[in-house]
Order: C-alpha cells, then structure tokens, then sequence
C-alpha cells in the first residue's frame, strides 16, 4: 500500500504507546527488532514528536485530544494547588459536593474541546480506550473507557495493602500494612481495607486464609463467595469481587488482585488497589454508562484503575520485578484484548486505544540500563536489562495486530506522549528556595527537620515569595491571589526574573553537571483561557535529574541535590525538548516541527471534519 | 441553623423508608435518623400538620377534624380555617427571634397565615384565582408571572376518571415545587415549610391499584405503579430542592399521618339505627345524607359525623336542645357505647377491632366542643360512612365518591443535620415531638406551651465542621494523591 495522502478516510486507528522513547524505537528499528514499526514507517513515515511542557501524561495526551497547547485545557501538571490553603491537589479531576445532603459529583478538569466531541457533533463515532483526563467520560457518539484519573475505591489513584507476619513492618508510600497472625493449623483472619468512613477508620471485608505450605499456595475465602480463590505462591490471583456495607442502604462494589509472596519464613501477601467494579463504580468509568459491564461479560474482568500497574508495590520491596512484569503484561495483555474486540467491531470514525504499560515498566526498569544508577545498590541482575526491549517487541506485535484492521481508507497513527530518560538525582526546589531567600520557615525550622516532609508544614508565608509544587512548578505568594501573599503584583516580574536567574543553569556540585536547563514563564509557554491556573514559572531538567521526591507535595527536605535511590529510576519529566514522542503514519506527513498540537486536526482532517476553532496545529499529512 | 420541613402529606413509612429506588431519601436516611412517626388522634390533616408545628395535641388546640362543632346545636359542623389556630407555631418562636418563616401549602393557611416572612395558602384555599392566598398579597402576582394558575389542589379528586385526576395531580405537585425551588433560591428564610398535598390525593384516588391486598385491586392494572411513581417523583424533587442547600439546613422529610388499604366502609349511623340509639321517623328509601334524615331527636340517644373516622356525639339532657341522656347516666352510657363500638364485627362476624377515644382521656386539655367519642372502625381500615339508608352496616361504596386508602396512625420521618447526633432508626417519635427537636437542633428556645419531648434532649449536638487542615483531612488529601509514582 502507497501512502494515504490528504485525502478523507472513513477510519482513523491511533495507537498510544505512552512513554515510548525514540532513541530505543530508533536503535531497534535499526536491528530490525521492530518490523511492524518499520512497515508502518515505510507506508508513510517515522518522526520524533514535540511533546507538551511539561512532559507528562496528562498534559501531553490532553493536548493530543484537544489541539490546544495545556492553557487551552487546563491540565499543567498532575498535581495543581489551593493557593488559599497552600495544598496540593490531583489536577485531573475534582470531587464536587454541594452540600452534606447530595452526593459527591466527580469532574474531568481536563476542559478544551476533544476530538470526539466535534466527531460527535459531525455525525462521526469514536471509539475511546484508556485516554488520561476522560475521567468521568463525557456523552459522545460511540464508546469510551476512562484512563489515567480513574482512582481506587479509596479515591486516591492506588492505594495497596500488604500483609505480614513480620513484626514492626512499616508502611512505605501508598499502603497500608496489616500485620497477620497466623493462627495453629495456618489460617489467618484478616481484613481487606475498602472506603474511608466519614467519621474515621474504614469499611472492611473479612478475609480468611488458609494457607497450605506443601502445596505452595493459600486459598482465600471472603463472605459472599462460594468457591475459595487459590493463590499460588510468586503469582497473581484472579480477580476478588467484594462488596463493602458503607452504610445501612448502602454497598460499595469493588474488585481486588492478590500476590502471594511468600508463605515462609514470613508470611507476606499483597493486595492490590481496590479497584472500582466495572459492572456497579462508584462513579462512572465509561460512556454509555453500561459500556464497562460489557467489556467485563465478554472479555472478563479488568483493571478500572486509571494506573493500573502496581509500582508502588515495586518500590515499596513487596514483590520483585518479576513479579512487577508478570502484573504489567497481565495489564498488556487485557488491553490488547479489549483493542482486538473492538477494533473487529470498528467501521467508521476514530478508534483511540493507549497502551500504559511502557511508561510504568520503563519507570521501573531504567535504571538497569544504567550501572552507575544510585538506585541499583546490590548490582542489578542482568536478565532484567533486556526487559524494556522485549516489551518494544510485544508492543510492536500489537501494532502488527492494529494494522491488520487498516484498509486503505484507513489512517493509522502509532503515537507516544513523551520519551523516556534516566532518574539518577533529585533537585530539592523548596530548599533551594530557602536558601536563596525566597521561602521561609518559622520558627527557626531547618530544611529536613521533623516532619517537614509535605503539605509546607513550616512554611511561614509571611515571609515566601515563591514556593515549588509538583513536577517542576514554581509558584509566587503574589497578593490578593494566595492566601497570605506578599508578593504584590507589580513586583511579580522582578521576583521571576530573579528566580530565573538563579535557577537557569543551576550545577549538581557533586557531579558537576548542569541540572537546570531552563526556567520558563507561564506567559512563554501558554496561551488560552486556563492560563491563569499555570504554575508561574516551570523548571526544566537535564537528562539524569528531575525535582526531587519531597519536592511535590511541598517538602523542604535537607540538602540540594540528593541520589534517587527508588527503583522509580528512570523519568520523563526533565526539559520537554531532551524527551520527544514518537510518531508513526501509514501516509507521508510533515515531520519537520511535528508536534502534538498537530494530531487533532490531523485526525479531524483525515475524516473529512474541520479543526475545532481554538485548536493550534496543523493537519500533517501531505 | 435554618430548618426546612419537606411535608408529604399522607406519606406511608412502608413505602418512603421501604423502597430502596428513592435514592434522594436514602440518601438523608444514611445521614440522617429515620422512623415511623406516631401521629395524633384523630391522624388526619387538619389539624395533624398544626398539632406538629405547635406541638399541642387536637384537644389543645381545640380543632378534631376539618369540621368541628361550633355549638350544641343540631346543624352540623363548620369547616376550620387558619384563624381557628392561633397558639405558637415554630414560625411563631422563630419571628420573636427576629426570624423569618416561609409556609407553602400548610393546613390550613387560608387565610394566608400573616408570618414574618411569607405564605401560601393551602388546599383549602376556595379558588386561587378570585382570593387573596398569599402573604403578602404581591407574592400573588410574582407566582402568576412564574407560573400562571397556581393550583392549590385538585378539585374533584374524588372521581372515577383516573387518568386525568393523574395528570391533575403531577401537574399540581410540579407546579408547587416550582415554587418552593423559586423561593428558596430568591428569598431570605430561616424556617421553609412546605406541604405536598398531591401525594395524600394520589393515595386516596390510587391505593387501591397499589396495593394488592385492597379488596378491589386487580393485578396488572393500568394505574399499578401510579402510587410508587409519585413517591419516585416526590423523590426527585427532593433531590433537586437538596442540591439548593447549605450545610447550615436542618431537613425534615415528614407526613402528618400514614396511609393503609381501605376494606370498606363501615355504616355508623345504620349501626346507631340498628342499636336503638338513633331514632328516625321514617327510615329513607334511598341512601340519605345525615343532614337530610328525618330524626326522632327526643327519642335518640346518639348520632354521628362520618369520614374517616367517625365522631359520635350524645344527646345530652341540658346540653343539647332535645337531649335525653341524663347528665348522670352519661360517664356510663358512654362507657357502655364505647364497648359496643369497641365489639363491632365485619361482614362475618369477625371482630373489626375497633378503637374508641374519650377526648379527655388522649388530650392534655379539652377545647371547644370535642366529639363525646372518637372511634377508628377496624384500626382505620375501615371508613366511617354517616348517610343511612344503605339496608346493610358495612359497605363497598363510600358516600363521598370513591377512596382507596385511608390514613394511618403512623407517618414517617426523616431528620438529617450535620449537627445531628443521632444516624439511626429512631422508635417512638411522636409527632409532637418535632418541634421541640427543630427548635432545639436549631438553637432556639422552645415555648413552654409545646408539649412534646426534643428527639435530641440531653444530647451533645455533633460539632460543626472545622475550618483549617486536620490530620484526618491531611491523610484524606495524601491518599487521593497516593499511587501516583512520581511523589514519594
């Protein structure tokens, strides 16, 4: 088949393959590791993508949806703030409640005009799979799976249990710890944690284990179920559906995987995020209401979590990477089936699927690469250094699988959001703040004391000017717009300006390497209506470094630099330019300056439909 | 704290508590406290809704029933209006307080009731387009801008033609909600009470294709689900009026009284008849009206006002113009009347278990002129009916027009606050008692005239939600933010 050309086609298949970084496509491609990629680049053609600032999941596929840079839709970073309370909150939706009397109402921050909105409104379907910030997912014409933003039964986007007969375990990032007791004969009487309770504590199920040493596995009994639920030790479970009595009227529906660590010496067990029962969420998870019920009767049970993949876990040291790749091509493999099933269904309009698990297993597997990584203390085993290429591969088979669904009035796109890069050392920027002058903590607090790890505890703010939140933001306490802002308004463009200064450039003095490539204004960066939501200023990384752990959420740790010792250990979110996409077409197009802007309108076009009014780019295709 | 009642006039605990597809009212039940509510003697609108914002009982307030006996004459009964009750209603407490009230629709409020703040008359208003029903009277014309007619009830609900008396009754409802949701938007209030009269009219016009163990319910018929459908709508608009509030509401979802299946009617004065102690000077060829009989009054002993409950009033020597039970022998005649009431037997023979009241004995005080007896044929399933002439005690027909249901001795309730110290299902509520509760609840003081006992007596009310980030919010935060992998 010969390129498409700018012609209207009557199908458009995007495949999003999220973190998938050029350099490695570029070198496979070379060895021939890709072949599906190769067809592909020689119908149409290969490019590296500009991706969005910052590069991040959720800013960069929300301008894929919308074609407008992040000022047009809203979503800056995954973390925005309450400059009246100073907090940090989850940009990507937000849980609205009038009064004590109605219930809460989810909504999708995520604002702009998507594609299949103007599809809709032209009469066109879209099929819709896994997009970020499509949480809770909007009418369309078609079908839609909400991704990225989809929490836990908890409300937060993963919260995991782990169990253990260990004594004094305690809980790391983004779990709770339960220790067991196991009773003569091998049973345990547990719980599995489920939604808060408004007054405190939380509503629970009862679990019963039963473990069986010489057979190398547990059975797991909660009430309502019949059978009991094997669990093999070094493997994940199927899925648990439990139902949680919130209240006298009231059950909460939810699903729960299982890995079975180990039995012995001690016992340890874990628990995945409770996840929202397709059939009966919490709130609503896909368009039409009912369309995640039907995945579930045809194609099983699947992970509704928007980040499914199991990392904290990971990090957290309560199963090894094995056990970290075997969840993550479970995750694979269920999207791949839920593609196949609806691309056999798919005649007219835009079918979108993304694939997470690049992103989430790169995150967790780069610092193989690397053997001077902080993070690879005891030596990494070798065999774990292949495991990013053999996942290229399997995701260029369901490529290969996508294709087969192309005719030639079909445009394919195989798509990343961002590359992929390495995570060795943290930048403290709300110490670096303190240190130069621009925040301050009360009384006499140092950076790293106590429990000055978030949520800027000591911060005094009578006394800040500018304050770090999130993946690289920088925020002033400007007057009349933070709660206790000092910075008046007119002064705003000197304290910037100083910041820019001081920060552009910055060197690791242990490594002796620029850390800081630039430092950009919101207004350099952005235009549109949700301009004003932006950080002020954003921080651009080099390769190797990125705000540190504490830095999000507010921390003013110890010290400037610090080595990122977390198997987290590779990242995306350093100077946008040093981490492209990629982008694949079946037609030729203009790589030249390609940039995600450009993809609606190019989808949009395809189809035979104009570009939404604010969008930005261009139809790439010549 | 500001109170807003939700009046469902006749709503019957087993279906506003019972069905789980009222998720509005769910909602408040898991918040809140729930249960049935005991009403007064007799439970019937007038005067239950004013027995519940005053907490006074029907011989307190001096009023048994829409009609009441203004003498010891024979001429019958007079209808009550607002001006009969004037003891102190909570909107009363709230005005010396300098706080302002608005009555939508509560029995009875014509006249208009003239309130620190606003009213609207109720069903007994005799024509909204000819008569001042509001107060103030320029209320009248914003509520004819918004909504053109405003119809206080359904005229005529007693009728056979179902489908229309339907239409009339959702229209009716739809319309006064509009209302309610216009005011709480656009006015200043402290205490909103409104009353949905168009449920009582919906039972009283449906029950019987509701309720499949009524005599006349026949399976599968056009009009089933009309009962359920309007609690379904009731429900709805309770929502949307739940979306208009502030944290700073106190909500009472409450009727003045339940609703139950109709066996019959049971014939009062054909009874009386039959008992020698009413005496007639020829007995009717047709069905007759009580007023229309020819009575022998120096010969009867007793008679009786029907409807849903019937009043049975003695001749007494000295009291009545003809009277003829001595003043001595009335404590035991009436005691021996009430017995024979009490044995009355259905069609065959079983006891109806009958309930017969001496005033004196279920009122804390006696006002006005109470019937001598208040008798509920067969625990109110059975209707009271007062024409004669029907050749038989019990009956099919009703001579009002046609009735599925009767009232029931227990409503239901539903008190949602966040200040409320009570989540549970509450037994023994009186409905007396709600005043006092929403008073207390509110912070007001209750007048000494209120007779029931505060749901919340004694009780530390639950602390209102603190400004500033406490630890349980910081870990709420922290959680919604967990997961994400790029935080530690």
């Amino acid at each position: 088949m010969t390129g498409v050309g700018a012609t209207v086609m009557h199908k458009v298949i995007v495949i999003g393959l999220d973190g998938l970084e050029p350099k490695i496509v570029e070198a496979m491609l070379k060895a021939g590791e890709l072949p599906n990629l190769a067809r592909l680049r020689a119908q149409g053609g290969y490019c590296r993508i500009q991706t969005t600032y910052p590069a991040q999941t959720p800013v960069a596929w929300s301008t894929f949806a919308t074609g407008v840079n992040p000022g047009g839709h809203g979503i800056f970073d995954f973390l925005s703030r309450d400059p009246q309370r100073y907090l940090p909150l989850l940009s990507l939706s937000r849980y609205e409640q009038k009064n004590a009397f109605v219930p809460p109402k989810v909504v999708n921050q995520r604002r702009g005009t998507p594609i299949w909105e103007l599809l809709t409104q032209a009469g066109l379907p879209s099929t819709v799979l896994r997009c970020p910030c499509t949480y809770p997912p909007e009418q369309l014409q078609g079908r839609m799976l909400a991704g990225v933003g989809v929490p836990d039964l908890r409300g937060g986007l993963g919260t995991s249990t782990f169990y253990t007969s260990a004594q004094g375990v305690k809980a790391e990032n983004s779990e709770k710890v339960l220790p067991v007791e196991i009773r003569a004969g091998g049973a345990i009487t547990t719980q599995l944690l489920g939604p808060r309770q408004p007054k405190g504590g939380d509503f629970t199920v009862e679990l019963c284990l039963q473990l069986d040493l010489p057979g190398q596995r547990l059975l797991l009994r909660a009430d309502g179920r019949p059978e009991p639920l094997e669990i093999k030790v070094g493997q994940w479970s199927d899925w648990l559906k439990v139902k949680f009595k919130v209240g006298l009227f009231q059950t909460v529906k939810g699903m729960v995987r299982f890995y079975l660590h180990r039995l012995a010496p001690t016992f340890e067990f874990y628990a995945s995020p409770v996840n929202f029962d397709p059939a009966a969420p919490l709130f609503p998870i896909s368009q039409p209401p009912e369309y995640a019920a039907e995945i579930e009767a045809r194609l099983g049970s699947f992970y509704t979590q928007g980040m499914a993949e199991d990392h904290d876990g990971l990090i957290n040291g309560r199963f090894d990477e094995s056990a970290y790749l075997a969840q993550c091509q479970l995750v694979l493999q269920e999207r791949a089936r839920l593609m196949a099933y609806e691309l056999d269904r798919f005649s007219q309009g835009l079918f979108f699927c993304l694939f997470d698990t690049p992103d989430r297993l790169q995150h967790m597997f780069w610092r193989f690469g690397e053997p001077d990584h902080p993070a690879n203390g005891k030596g990494a085993p070798p065999e774990l250094r292949a495991t990013i290429g053999e996942h290229y591969r399997r995701l260029d088979g369901i490529v290969g699988q996508a294709l087969s669904y192309a005719d030639d009035r079909t445009l394919v796109i195989v798509l990343s959001d961002h590359g992929m890069n390495s995570f060795q050392r943290g930048l403290n920027l709300n110490t670096w703040l303190y240190d130069h002058g621009f925040l301050a903590l009360k009384n006499g607090a140092r950076p790293g004391e106590a429990d000055n790890d978030d949520f800027f505890r000591h911060v005094d703010w009578d006394r800040t000017r500018a304050y770090a939140l999130g993946l690289g933001g920088l925020y002033l306490n400007l007057c009349s717009r933070e709660a206790n802002g000092i910075v008046p308004p007119d002064e705003a463009g000197a304290v910037k300006a100083n910041l820019v200064k001081g920060l552009t450039g910055l060197r690791d003095p242990q490594r002796g390497q620029v850390a800081v490539t630039s430092v950009l204004s919101r207004e350099q960066l952005y235009t549109g209506p949700y301009l004003g939501e932006a950080p002020d200023l954003l921080v651009n990384f080099s390769p190797g470094y990125r705000v540190s752990w504490g830095t999000p959420l507010g921390g003013v740790p110890a010290g400037l630099f610090e080595d990122n010792v977390k198997k987290w250990g590779g990242d995306h979110v350093i100077d946008p330019a040093l981490v492209p996409g990629v982008l694949f077409m079946n037609c030729p197009f203009k790589a030249a300056g390609a940039s995600l802007p450009d993809m609606a309108p190019t989808i949009l076009a395809a189809l035979g439909v104009p570009p939404g009014p604010a969008m930005e780019g261009e139809d790439l295709r010549l | 704290m500001k109170i807003l009642v939700i009046g469902l006039d006749c709503a019957a605990p087993e279906i506003l508590l019972g069905d789980e597809r009222l998720t509005h009212i769910r909602r408040l039940m898991e918040i809140g406290c729930y249960g049935r509510l005991e009403s007064v003697i007799p439970p019937i609108t007038v005067p239950a809704w004013m027995c519940l914002t005053t907490s006074q009982d029907p011989g307190s307030l001096g009023v048994y029933g829409f009609r009441n006996r203004s003498d010891y004459s024979y001429d019958g009964l007079t209808i009550v209006n607002a001006k009969a009750i004037q003891e102190l209603a909570i909107w009363d407490q709230l005005a010396r307080e300098g706080k302002k009230s608005i009555l939508i629709g509560v029995p009875p409020s014509y006249p208009p009731r003239k309130v620190n703040g606003l009213c609207v008359g109720c069903f007994m208003t005799p024509n909204p387009a000819t008569v001042t029903f509001t107060h103030p009277p320029e209320l009248q014309a914003e509520i004819g801008r918004l909504l053109g007619d405003y119809p206080v009830d359904v005229k005529g609900f007693r009728t056979n033609d179902k489908a229309w008396l339907k239409e009339q009754i959702f229209a009716m409802s739809r319309k006064q909600f509009q209302l309610v949701k216009h005011l709480l938007q656009t006015r200043e209030w402290d205490y909103f009470h409104f009353v949905d009269i168009g449920l009582d009219r919906v039972q009283h016009g449906f029950w019987q294709y509701h309720d499949p163990q009524h005599v006349l319910y026949e399976p599968g018929n056009p009009y089933q689900s009309v009962v359920s459908d309007y609690y379904l709508h009731l429900d709805q608009q309770v929502g949307e009026i739940l979306e208009l509030l502030t944290d700073e509401t106190i909500v009472l979802v409450v009727s003045d009284h339940g609703a139950q299946r109709l066996d019959g009617g049971f014939c009062v004065n054909e009874w009386l008849v039959r008992e020698g102690l009413l005496v007639l000077n020829e007995y009717p060829t047709a069905v007759t009206p009580f007023n229309q009989l020819d009575i022998n009054w120096e010969k009867t002993k007793a008679w009786s006002e029907g409807g849903y409950y019937a009043r049975i009033f003695l001749n007494v020597k000295d009291r009545e113009p003809n009277g003829v039970v001595d003043q001595a022998d009335y404590e035991p005649f009436r005691d021996e009347l009430k017995a024979r009431l009490e044995a009355t037997v259905d069609e065959r023979g079983q006891p109806l278990g009958t309930l017969v009241f001496k005033p004196e004995e279920i009122y804390r005080t006696v006002r006005n002129i109470a019937p001598d007896l208040i008798v509920h044929f067969g625990g109110l399933y059975w209707r009271s009916i007062g024409g004669v002439g029907y050749g038989a005690i019990h009956t099919r027909e009703n001579d009002t027009g046609p009735d599925g249901c009767n009232h029931a001795q227990y409503g239901g309730f539903i008190l949602a606050a966040i200040n409320l110290p009570l989540q549970a299902e509450i037994r023994g509520l009186r409905l007396l008692d709600i005043a006092p509760t929403l008073l207390e609840l509110a912070g007001y003081d209750v007048p000494g005239s209120m007779q029931g006992k505060s749901l919340i007596a004694g009780l530390a009310l639950d602390a209102l939600p603190a400004s500033g980030l406490t630890a349980a919010e910081e870990e709420i935060l922290r959680e919604r933010l967990s997961g994400l992998g790029y935080i530690a």
